[in-house]
């Protein structure tokens, strides 16, 4: 029987007063005796030959320690499919690809010691863009594909630019395409964007005299980095240990393996010494990880009640050099290119392409906000041309009990409720058909849908123990970076065992050497996963503290509940404070029974099957989806373009709400960040230099406080995941990712303008007005609108 | 950077001017710019001369004409909030409170962001328009720099090697215009301009004064005297045929911030609706 109080309410961060004071130590703030530092040659080309990498004069430098390049660590790391090298051995692939690195007593020795390795390149000819990269003939930038070692799920096609292609095929698309009363077809675009997290990258190893490897880092995933630094060295996972202390913010960027394998490759070569490399804001933008850019192909076709009857989504995603985490963003994509409808013919292909831009990676929403960008302005779009309101269009369309997804799996009651989420923000913004419009004010709506996106047996485990006092402590290795992980976790296990929150102490820093397992913080899986295995560890303590409670005061153990820091039999009125028990208990006579209570508890999705391999068609992919939706009133400045968004309203069938305050700031970020990359964010590359134009916080543009909206208003919808934790299901990414498509059909709302490539900036809405007046004028039609109104 | 960098903070001017005949030596006022710089290696100085402790330069104070002194080291914090600016001259207090965000202005100096030269300089705007004076003082003596002969491109300013800008002077002729900074950036607060137009009015004049000055639409901040002469002529009425002088008369560029079409059409915008908000 589980209590009642501390699930849906406003607990305060278990880890606030820690980060408000200072006291919440960052990888960067550790100290380390007689700390060596990094500095990495990097490549100046997009795509060259490597012929010869000359360390000598570097290794005499006064100061310097080790200095490495690819020769002396040819090993392949990814994790999902093994295509990078630590260092580049025979080819660079993108201006910035890691060629040597060196270690030095000071930065500075370092950094003159990098400027003299001497490397020598011959060009060849580089691809930026996705459309060039599957051309016929178009220069290769893996020509080894064939030979990486890659999980079965993912299937690279030699001998060309493409590391995954995931197809959907459902139905019969070509008959209900012929059959259908109207087609549209539209290319949308986004480009790469970085993640800009607060700390950027950092990690520090040591390899001591026994040859162990110890690793402090700024990550999201302990255990896989350990796995990845083990293969890729070719260790025993028994002689690495990596640290994970409080992290600056990730973003899916700190996902996989990042700086560690140079950071360790440079350990190797001075035993016992501790190597620290740590990027700074212009490496982290062009040389750490991006999210990938997309082109999307999207052909609908509909029948006269407005049901789409076929559906095409053609994505190419630019992967820039190296895949290794990026072929599961393009299968992601593809077992979820319909989003939040049913479609019941399909012809779904999700195709990644090497380019010689800088890598791809995770990053929150992992492809989602991407292909919803143009998912949710075809819908609108489609909506408008037939005559019909894009809400109700949408409602017609979208997922919900009894329907298949592309995969064909057919949800259940428990799938979430995407149709309560449109309601409720059509409600709170007013997008009643019968509207009353003002020029140049419009409003907008997307859905979101994403699931985790993780190997089926993605797991976490958590160990429960308990201090004399009955503190609880556990152990978990999920990061807090943030979104509130430790907050969840003391609450899931204080409402368990109906003991106050401030006896709980959640420790969140992982040791890999002491901590349990948890694959790895990415897919919004936290709350969920770690989440069940904390009730799941709750229940067995829970069991022995009954054991040894029902056997000193001599009922049965079925008979006694937890209630308020104790152990009650109800029937007598008799209990005994946990205190008397976590250690054992202790008869009047002397003797000792129980001892200390612990648990170590885990959870496995279960159920999940592989995708079939030519139709991806699959009864159960994955382990839950969250739906949602998100409405937005915008005003456009029509003489200079620029778009405010006054009103956004959110809403998610988020199965329970765990933390009210914690999840409305998820929410919050998750739109101000969708607010960034739907208007201003773009990491620019040069196509003549393949430098990245704009790597820097002067250049790069990502919201401030005053961008923020002035009004947000969110809302959520709790239909009970079956195999959540209370019912929860993950909301972490799913918070930013309709914002753009929002924003750009509240554009068209506005003015009658689509940007059809993200970001939505002022100059572009400006030229698109222009465009729009000027072919008004040609067709001798007068704008709808005055085009210049006085401000 | 390099890190062994000679550190020296002079406490009077003469001994700071004395300092920087070493050559490799740079001054510093609250770094916001030049430190970004020498981190992207495009200054390399072997010294820095720290003018914050010299005591003369951190006062405002009010001069002959009713016009007022702005020492060299007073940050535009300062400058913003300051009662005689806000009260004669508020159009630099408009200027000043768009740099960068409030901690950085607590830094960052109104003589730092001229010496900089930057096309793109806010606060230079409001100075044009305000006519003010560059104090300047070397080996070789004082001497009094008007602002339109500052600015020589992005970057280049008229001071010679060694001068040292102890004060911007805003003389009392130029109290008392009113008007706005009307500026278009990527985001809402904390970036560059893309453009910024700045349109004042004397107030109770007659016949009115006008001024207009642009940002980041030139190789150095631009004053339209000719946009302003029309202005004076007819008045607001006139804010159409004011906005198309200016909008000719700015050489805005393409960059990472917008493209030169844009600027050029922005310029336009601006002034009318600067002009107009004067009417």
């Amino acid at each position: 029987m589980i209590a009642s109080g501390r699930i849906g309410t406003d607990v305060p961060r278990v880890d606030g007063l820690e980060k408000v004071t200072g006291a919440a130590q960052y990888t960067a703030d550790l100290k380390f005796p007689r700390l060596l530092h990094v500095a990495v040659v990097r490549s100046p080309h997009p795509h060259a030959r490597v012929l010869d990498v000359r360390t000598e004069k570097a290794l005499r430098m006064p100061g310097v320690r080790a200095v490495v390049s690819g020769r002396d660590f040819p090993l392949h790391t990814g994790i999902y499919l093994k295509d990078q090298t630590v260092f580049a051995t025979d080819r660079v692939r993108f201006v910035g690809d890691p060629v040597a690195a060196v270690a030095a007593e000071t930065p500075e020795a370092a950094l003159e010691a990098a400027a003299l390795v001497a490397v020598d390149y011959e060009p060849l000819p580089p691809i930026f863009d996705v459309e060039e990269g599957i051309a016929d003939g178009a220069p290769l930038v893996h020509p080894d594909l064939g030979s990486y070692e890659v999980v079965p799920w993912i299937r690279p096609k030699s001998g060309t630019n493409v590391c995954n292609h995931l197809k959907i095929r459902k139905g019969d698309y070509a008959s209900a395409l012929a059959g259908s009363w109207r087609v549209f077809e539209n290319v949308f675009r986004v480009p790469q964007v970085q993640h800009v997290p607060m700390e950027p990258h950092v990690s520090v190893a040591r390899v001591d005299l026994a040859g162990k490897v110890e690793v402090h880092t700024s990550a999201q995933s302990p255990f896989t980095v350990r796995h990845l630094l083990a293969a890729c060295f070719g260790l025993s996972h028994g002689d690495v240990r990596v640290h994970v202390p409080y992290v600056g913010g990730g973003f899916g960027g700190k996902a996989g393996i990042n700086l560690e394998p140079i950071a360790v490759a440079l350990a190797m070569r001075c035993r016992g010494r501790w190597v620290r490399f740590m990027v700074d804001r212009h490496e982290e933008f062009y040389a750490t990880v991006v999210r990938q850019g997309l082109t999307a192909t999207l052909v609908t076709g509909v029948d006269r009640s407005g049901k789409v009857q076929a559906q095409k989504m053609h994505y190419l995603w630019n992967c820039g050099a190296y895949g290794g985490y990026g072929v599961n963003i393009v299968r992601s994509a593809g077992y979820t290119c319909g989003g939040a409808y049913e479609f019941p013919n399909v012809e779904g292909d999700s195709i990644g392409v090497y380019t010689n831009r800088p890598v791809g990676s995770a990053y929150r929403g992992f492809g989602m906000q991407e292909i919803h960008w143009a998912l949710e302005q075809q819908m609108d779009k489609v909506a408008l041309e037939i005559g019909m309101d894009p809400v109700e269009f949408r409602l017609l369309n979208a997922l919900g009990a009894g329907k298949a997804t592309v995969t064909g799996q057919v949800l259940d009651e428990h799938a979430g409720r995407v149709d309560l989420c449109i309601r409720s923000v059509a409600d709170e913004i007013g997008m009643d058909p019968g509207r009353q419009k003002t020029p140049y004010r419009g409003k907008g709506i997307a859905c979101a849908v994403k699931a985790p996106a993780m190997p089926n047996d993605a797991a976490s485990s958590v160990v429960m123990k308990f201090a004399e006092d009955a503190t609880l402590e556990i152990l978990i290795a999920g990061i807090d970076y943030g979104q509130g992980l430790m907050t969840v976790v003391a609450q899931f296990a204080a409402e368990a065992l109906d003991i106050p929150v401030e006896m709980v102490r959640v420790r969140g820093c992982p040791d890999t050497d002491l901590s349990p397992y948890d694959w790895q913080t990415v897919a919004s899986r936290q709350t969920w996963a770690t989440g069940n295995a904390v009730l799941r560890g709750a229940e067995e303590i829970r069991r022995k503290l009954c054991d040894t409670a029902g056997e000193a005061l001599g009922v049965p153990a079925s008979e006694l509940i937890l209630r308020g820091g104790a152990v009650v039999h109800e029937a007598t009125g008799r209990s005994l404070p946990l205190a008397r028990l976590v250690m054992g208990y202790q008869f009047p006579d002397g003797h000792a029974i129980g001892g200390p209570v612990a648990s170590a508890t885990s959870y496995l999705p279960e159920g999940l099957l592989f995708l079939d391999p030519e139709t991806s068609q699959s009864a159960k992919p994955v382990a839950k989806w969250t739906f949602g939706a998100q409405a937005v009133e915008i005003s456009v400045d029509p003489e200079t373009g620029q778009v405010t968004v006054e009103r956004i309203a959110a809403c998610y069938d988020v199965g329970r709400v765990v933390n009210p305050g914690l999840i409305r700031g998820q929410t919050y970020g998750g739109i101000v960040q969708g607010l960034g990359t739907g208007m201003m964010e773009e990491l620019l590359v040069d196509t003549k230099t393949g430098r990245a134009m704009n790597a820097s916080l002067m250049d790069y543009k990502i919201p401030s406080t005053e961008d923020v909206p002035a009004e947000m208003v969110v809302d959520f919808v709790e239909t009970p995941q079956k195999d959540g934790p209370m019912g929860a299901r993950g909301i972490g990414e799913h918070t930013m990712i309709p914002t753009p498509a929002a924003i750009a059909n509240a554009l068209y709302d506005a003015c009658g303008i689509r940007i059809s490539e993200m970001p939505i900036t002022a100059e572009k809405v400006w030229r698109a007005l222009k465009e729009k007046e000027r072919a008004a004028s040609e067709a001798g039609v007068a704008p709808a609108v005055p085009a210049s109104v006085t401000a | 950077m390099p890190s062994d960098l000679d550190f020296l903070s002079p406490t009077s001017v003469d001994e700071a001017i004395a300092l920087k005949a070493v050559p490799g030596t740079a001054w510093l006022l609250g770094g916001t710019d030049l430190l970004p710089q020498m981190r992207a290696g495009r200054k390399a100085p072997g010294r820095l001369v720290d003018l914050k402790r010299i005591p003369g330069l951190h006062e405002i104070r009010e001069v002959a004409d009713g016009g007022l002194s702005i020492g060299a080291a007073v940050p535009l914090a300062d400058v913003e909030v300051h009662p005689d600016v806000l009260d004669r001259f508020p159009l630099l207090a408009e200027c000043a409170k768009t740099v960068g965000a409030w901690p950085l202005r607590q830094r960052a100096t109104l003589a730092g962001n001229l010496c900089n030269a930057s096309p793109a300089a806010d606060t230079a705007v409001a100075l044009l328009a305000l006519e003010a004076e560059v104090e300047v003082a070397s080996t070789v003596g004082r001497r009094t720099i008007p602002i339109r002969e500052f600015f020589l491109g992005p970057g280049l300013s008229a001071l010679e090697p060694g001068e040292l800008v102890t004060a911007v002077v805003l003389p009392g002729a130029s109290a008392g215009f009113r008007g706005s900074y009307l500026r278009l950036s990527r985001r809402k607060g904390m970036d560059l301009a893309t453009v910024g137009v700045l349109v004042g009015k004397s107030n109770g004049t007659l016949p009115a004064r006008w001024r207009v000055a642009l940002a980041a639409v030139a190789p150095t901040p631009l004053r339209l005297r000719a946009v302003e002469e029309l202005l004076e002529a007819k008045g607001a009425a006139a804010a159409s045929e004011a906005a198309e002088a200016a909008r000719l008369a700015c050489r805005p560029i393409t960059d990472l911030r917008g493209s030169a079409e844009y600027r050029r059409e922005m310029v336009g915008v601006l002034v009318r609706r600067g002009a107009l908000s004067l009417g």
